[in-house]
């Protein structure tokens, strides 16, 4: 991309510079340096096996990185004390792929157990938050049920109204529409969209459901597993239309034909 | 075939069920024929006679294939002819399917496209030292990884005294209640009937010297000792141990322990502590309650076939365990069980990867290890008394 092309923003929520990130012996990002504005959503977009789940992984504090920080509101994630790591978790919330709900609670207590464990809320009123929260995403009246007795859409409903329950600036979403069908898909992205807009949550979200990014992304930034890095950055259809690389726009545009897999 | 027996056929030429051989000028032409099935062990029976027309015509320069004589086919075809072009390719020599129909081409190409390398089986010098350097890489992660795990366990433990454990009092009661109240049934039916057994077995030993009513001694002084703690932590090695390392594996394999993370809730404080510890209380107490009701089974013995009176063999047994060290002895054990079995099982569930294979072998290992190292304590508890004189 070209360098005035490169977005700029005054206060990044998410800011990731130089990230290196391997398993092991073995390298799956190097370099990698993005930023995300307040109240956007950013869509990482890839091929399989490009890293965007690895990624996330060094977001959210799950995988520490080989090299370079990841910096929420200019606190750095991973260089931070168990004190100010534990602050900064605090910020964000994270949706998983399947919800990963606990499944040994009810839905009404998936979402109180971080409120909980962070606030000094009485428990009358952490209950209280916490179906707010489940009818905030449609799930009034599912307060008791278990996690194994939902359907897909209705699990990933229940991980995003769990995911916000401490109100968190940033939410990172892992293929979220992973597993669903196309009806239950859009409705999550238009949750995605209405929360964005109402409550001004910023948001990261792993996918490569191109009907999805072209829905609620605001910015997206694409990895290359051949180059193990950022390949290009910008708004998915600009991307779709222009980009110089031709592996982005076989990709946006899914066309096979120009491109070999 | 000799060319006296069929004139028509040059040298190497052949007409078998699944092809027909023609040599013509330096390459060779396969027809390929019959009915080409998964089912019908075709690729099996038509490579045994592909080697056979291809050793008989290693001075050909090509071979080429076609179809005009199949009567049907399906994959078994395609495995068939990509075994031949693999085989041709190894020996210099061209593979020509222009013949074949357009579908079978297709699928040709495909199956072709990309190989993988055959990963070396052969011994060689330099694969056996990095085996035994993979291998011992592995054990010391196993033990730098056991390590930490305790470790861990021990802040987690010691931030619990200091009030600042993020474990919850209702998760103990609970662990407490699926650890001790649940596993009430099946440790009074395995207690009662091992001390039955032994009081049957060495009631037999014990008549030979007219001293039967010894028994109450044997079976009592045995439960409190040795049988109680050891029956109790074998039962809640494969009860409790195994559920921990499949509940804790199956959280692993949903994500579920991620979630916990990324809240900043410490899984070994949240999920680890409570288990064990409510192991590591109710397995103290099982013990206490199988030795009674071993006593009981040896009591129902003592006088149902050997006709003691009740209060004769309670007697007995309390002159048996006069010293409560005995009973002390076997609690103290029963504490080392539990401990043992409720780390090990959530090691080995947090262990597991992120299949359902592994969490399977998670749950397998749990129980085996927990076992070898109950035995392998309970001896070295047994050595420790004898030397300091405690038994």
């Amino acid at each position: 991309m070209k360098e005035e092309e490169v977005k700029t923003y005054d206060f990044p929520v998410l800011r990731v510079e130089n990230l290196d990130l391997a398993y092991a012996d073995y390298q799956v990002l190097k370099d990698v340096t993005f930023e995300v504005a307040d109240g956007t959503c950013l869509v990482v977009m890839g091929g399989s096996g490009c890293g965007k789940s690895t990624l996330l992984k060094a977001l959210i504090g799950l995988l520490p990185p080989r090299k370079g920080n990841v910096l929420i509101r200019s606190d750095d994630l991973w260089s931070s004390e168990f004190e100010k790591r534990a602050e900064i978790l605090r910020r964000f919330g994270v949706l998983f792929q399947g919800g990963a709900l606990w499944s040994s609670m009810t839905l009404l207590e998936n979402v109180m157990l971080p409120l909980e464990t962070h606030t000094d809320l009485p428990e009358s009123e952490v209950g209280q938050v916490a179906e707010y929260k489940l009818s905030l995403v449609g799930l009034a009246g599912f307060e008791q049920f278990y996690p194994s007795q939902l359907s897909g859409g209705m699990k990933k409903r229940a991980g995003l109204a769990r995911a916000m329950a401490l109100d968190p600036d940033i939410l990172f979403f892992d293929e979220p529409s992973a597993g669903l069908d196309p009806l239950t898909s859009r409705k999550l992205d238009d949750l995605i969209n209405e929360l964005k807009e109402s409550l001004g949550i910023t948001f990261v979200v792993v996918s490569h459901d191109l009907s999805s990014i072209y829905e609620i992304a605001d910015d997206s930034i694409f990895l290359d597993s051949n180059t193990k890095s950022l390949l290009e950055r910008g708004d998915p259809a600009w991307l779709a239309e222009n980009s110089v690389h031709e592996h982005v726009r076989s990709f946006m545009n899914r066309d096979s034909s120009t491109d070999q897999i | 075939m000799s060319d006296k027996e069929t004139p028509l056929k040059k040298q190497g030429e052949s007409d078998g069920v699944w092809m027909t051989f023609r040599r013509d000028g330096d390459e060779g032409h396969c027809v390929i024929k019959g009915e080409w099935t998964v089912g019908g062990g075709a690729v099996r029976s038509a490579s045994l006679e592909w080697s056979g027309i291809l050793s008989s015509n290693l001075d050909l320069r090509a071979f080429r294939f076609s179809a005009s004589e199949i009567e049907s086919w399906d994959s078994s075809l395609i495995v068939f002819l990509d075994l031949c072009r693999r085989e041709l390719a190894d020996s210099g020599k061209g593979f020509d399917p222009a013949g074949l129909p357009a579908g079978i081409l297709k699928l040709l190409g495909m199956c072709g496209s990309k190989r993988p390398k055959k990963i070396g089986s052969d011994f060689s010098l330099d694969a056996g030292i990095e085996f035994f350097e993979t291998g011992l890489g592995r054990f010391r992660e196993t033990i730098l990884g056991l390590a930490c795990f305790w470790a861990e366990w021990l802040s987690a433990f010691l931030l619990l005294f200091i009030g600042r454990s993020g474990m919850r009092l209702r998760d103990l009661i609970m662990a407490c209640r699926t650890c001790g109240a649940s596993a009430l049934p099946i440790v009074t039916l395995i207690s009662f009937l091992t001390g039955l057994t032994m009081a049957f077995v060495g009631s037999v030993q014990l008549e030979k010297f007219n001293a039967k009513i010894y028994i109450a001694d044997l079976v009592s002084l045995a439960m409190v000792r040795e049988m109680g703690a050891l029956m109790v932590a074998i039962v809640m090695a494969g009860r409790t141990g195994a559920a921990f390392a499949a509940e804790l594996g199956s959280m692993k394999l949903n994500e579920e322990i991620d979630s916990l993370r990324t809240f900043g809730i410490s899984p070994m404080q949240f999920l680890v502590l409570p288990r064990t510890l409510g192991l590591l209380l109710m397995t103290p107490l099982l013990t206490l309650y199988a030795d009674v009701v071993g006593i009981l089974g040896g009591l129902t013995v003592g006088t149902q076939v050997m006709d003691f009176s009740v209060l004769h063999y309670y007697d007995q047994t309390q002159s048996a365990l006069r010293g409560m060290w005995e009973v002390y002895s076997g609690l103290i054990k029963s504490l080392a069980f539990g401990l043992i079995i409720g780390l090990v099982g959530c090691y080995k569930g947090l262990g597991s990867g992120k299949d359902s294979a592994s969490l399977g072998r998670a749950v397998t290992s749990s129980v085996v290890t927990s076992v070898t190292l109950i035995v392998v304590v309970d001896a070295l508890f047994e050595i420790t008394f004898s030397f300091l004189d405690l038994r």
